[in-house]
């Protein structure tokens, strides 16, 4: 079992707990490499932080809304039915 | 009554779904067209919605599998980027012995509406910056919240594959928005 790991190995094994389970040995080494290393902490930190603002954000992000001409094109489809 | 339904969905969640959908797809065509799908797929199966879930919830569970869809579609017109290209990328972000080639800046703390308004931007502009492999797997995770196995269902990749591209999407976002401005203590 490894247990020093490198920043380049932390960063993927941070990125990864975001989306499975680490195996055992893993979580291990990257929870010691992050108790000393400032910079690594920093990035799992900042990737959280990215995530939420992502998960928070859907609602209120400046960006435009439906054009009008695809709205009125929508209308008209929805009143043709689907076709099936 | 049918179509009331519909036309009343779209007025009060058409700029919604769409937004979602142009988030994801980074295409004005393409969202509008998952709107259209999402909105007519939920004319025919009108009588399967109990109303258990607000129907905006439930408009954008179909809207998830419409952006799904053409995001498969995409994926197919995309020509895959040259993996070594990324690699590279990466690699240029550590230092041989696998070090931080610079050190991480901090992002502050946002404050005001305003400059969290400015984070989200900045956020969506580098969303926007990602390789369309990189892109497509960052955006299912991290906005539509799918888990990575359903991701690699529907990619048809695997795991691996995965974590890499999200480990990568995540570097680049990183160091995307520090270029941005978002770093020094504070700012």
């Amino acid at each position: 079992m490894k247990w020093q790991i490198s920043c380049k190995e932390t960063s993927a094994l941070v990125s990864r707990a975001l989306d499975s389970r680490l195996p055992f040995g893993d979580r291990i080494a990257m929870r010691l490499h992050l108790a000393i290393c400032r910079n690594c902490a920093r990035f799992a930190r900042q990737v959280r932080e990215m995530r939420q603002l992502f998960q928070a954000g859907a609602d209120d992000i400046v960006s435009p809304g439906l054009p009008d001409d695809a709205r009125r094109r929508i209308e008209a489809a929805l009143r043709r039915g689907p076709d099936i | 009554m049918d179509a009331l339904d519909a036309q009343a969905w779209l007025t009060e969640h058409g700029d919604y779904l769409f937004r979602v959908a142009r988030r994801q797809l980074r295409s004005d065509e393409q969202a509008e067209d998952a709107v259209q799908e999402t909105l007519l797929a939920a004319l025919t199966a009108r009588d399967r919605y109990a109303g258990e879930a607000s129907p905006r919830t439930w408009l954008t569970a179909i809207l998830k599998h419409k952006i799904v869809d053409a995001i498969r579609r995409q994926m197919r017109e995309v020509e895959l980027p040259r993996d070594a290209d990324d690699e590279e990328a990466v690699d240029a972000l550590f230092r041989a012995d696998g070090h931080w080639a610079t050190p991480l800046g901090a992002w502050g703390n946002p404050q005001t509406a305003a400059e969290l308004n400015q984070l989200r931007h900045a956020l969506a502009t580098c969303a926007d910056r990602l390789k369309p492999a990189m892109a497509q797997v960052f955006s299912l995770r991290e906005i539509a919240g799918m888990e990575t196995e359903e991701i690699c269902k529907e990619l048809d990749i695997t795991p691996t594959n995965c974590w890499v591209l999200l480990h990568r999407a995540r570097l680049f976002m990183r160091q995307c928005l520090e270029l941005n401005g978002f770093s020094g203590a504070g700012a």
